[in-house]
């Protein structure tokens, strides 16, 4: 059975559309309950503020680049990828986290879980995907940038200073390249 | 079809087959599990590296406004503007004035040393008693340990990828540890930004190119140094010697 989206995805497209009233109300919601999270577990208002900002572009991302969808509540979603997020912060930090990972405060539905994890995963890939993306020669990344400026190949092509033909023959070794290097990273 | 799978789905979604291969590809596509996961894999692969890499203004744009509901929901100290940093800055300004003539001096054969100024990272002091990530990058910086700068700047430029002081800093790291690309890529971005950091970012593109021997690049991005800001004269100097 296909799930269905919950009315909150209005949320998802404030930030989509970088709606500020809609966003300053998720701050309204949600900005007080992060600082106190963190801060209650080895952090403070700063980290709190970068943690918030961050959770809130992965969901930009993952709504823009994705397609996510939310099947459960907005409030409890994000509260719950931003403390996962600061929790893997405190590891890379090597602090313990005090608390434990079940939330009192919250009724945290299966789906929120789901959800919340899928975002994390996908956080992850990109960056998985990213450092390949390093590990290709200048040219190869030079090409593939190019390319994602979103103008006519040609136009590309131009700039570059090569034929079409040439950067298509190109641009699909490097691609194929990065992919086999994605390949060796899994 | 003499290579491999992954070579072979790349020319298809790059368009780089002739038709008849093309054909051939779209047959065994029906039939061939492992191709159809190549095929889905590369999907992916363009997903990641546009949300990766693509410039998105909206993104830009949302993160201006989350900035500013931060200062607002997170409760800052304002940021108190004290003459202090001011002093600083032109103490500074002096000091890289001063190694500026210095390294400039003529008698001193080689280009890229005579005009390349790493010039000092300078930060303006936030208020706050305590040593910031910023202020441990810029002593980094400023004791030519490029790679431990790079480390915490790259953290912070991730942060705050807006900010033009970290992203021509971090790009400066980029250059010395010989990730050129990378940071003249950046540099661009700053470049065609509206900061203060604008012609800087022209300098230290054309000083990353002097390094490589590319004197028309080398020249191209000296050009684009306008008149009356701090690198124009040393500029207009090395175009004629160029």
């Amino acid at each position: 059975m296909a799930k269905t989206v919950h009315p909150d995805q209005r949320y998802l497209l404030a930030l989509l559309n970088n709606d500020a009233q809609l966003i300053n109300e998720i701050y309204k919601k949600c900005a007080g309950k992060v600082k106190s999270f963190v801060c209650f577990n080895n952090g403070d208002a700063n980290d709190a503020e970068d943690i918030f900002q961050e959770a809130l572009v992965d969901v930009y991302n993952q709504a823009k680049y994705k397609g996510l969808e939310l099947t459960c509540p907005f409030e409890p979603f994000l509260l719950l990828v931003c403390k996962r997020k600061w929790l893997n912060e405190l590891k890379k930090r090597a602090v313990l986290p005090v608390t434990k990972e079940e939330d009192s405060l919250l009724h945290i539905g299966e789906d929120t879980f789901e959800q919340a994890e899928q975002l994390e995963k996908q956080q992850e890939q990109s960056k998985l995907f990213l450092k390949a993306f390093e590990k290709l020669g200048e040219r190869c990344q030079e090409i593939i940038r190019w390319s994602l400026k979103g103008e006519a190949q040609e136009k590309v092509a131009e700039a570059l200073g090569v034929t079409y033909g040439y950067l298509r023959k190109k641009k699909s070794e490097c691609m194929a390249s990065l992919m086999k290097l994605v390949q060796l990273n899994k | 079809m003499a290579e491999d799978k992954i070579t072979w789905t790349a020319r298809f979604v790059e368009g780089d087959l002739s038709e008849a291969e093309m054909a051939e590809f779209e047959a065994q596509l029906q039939t061939d599990a492992e191709l159809q996961q190549h095929l889905e894999n590369y999907r992916q692969l363009q997903q990641n590296l546009r949300q990766q890499l693509a410039p998105d203004a909206v993104r830009e744009a949302l993160q201006q406004t989350l900035g500013k509901l931060n200062s607002q929901y997170f409760g800052h100290e304002t940021q108190v503007l004290s003459l202090k940093p001011i002093i600083k800055w032109a103490s500074g300004i002096a000091a890289v004035l001063a190694i500026g003539l210095f390294i400039w001096a003529p008698w001193r054969g080689n280009l890229y040393q005579q005009y390349h100024v790493p010039g000092q990272m300078l930060v303006a002091e936030r208020g706050a008693a305590s040593e910031t990530e910023l202020d441990k990058a810029a002593s980094f910086y400023n004791d030519g340990k490029y790679a431990e700068a790079k480390s915490i700047l790259e953290k912070l430029y991730s942060k705050d990828s807006q900010n033009a002081q970290l992203s021509y800093y971090y790009a400066q790291t980029l250059l010395a540890t010989g990730r050129v690309e990378q940071g003249r890529e950046l540099l661009t971005t700053v470049y065609n930004g509206e900061s203060a950091f604008k012609y800087d970012a022209a300098y230290a593109i054309a000083m990353s190119y002097l390094k490589t021997g590319q004197k028309t690049e080398c020249k191209s991005w000296l050009q684009k140094i306008a008149k009356g800001t701090t690198h124009y004269q040393k500029a207009t100097d090395l175009i004629q010697k160029l």
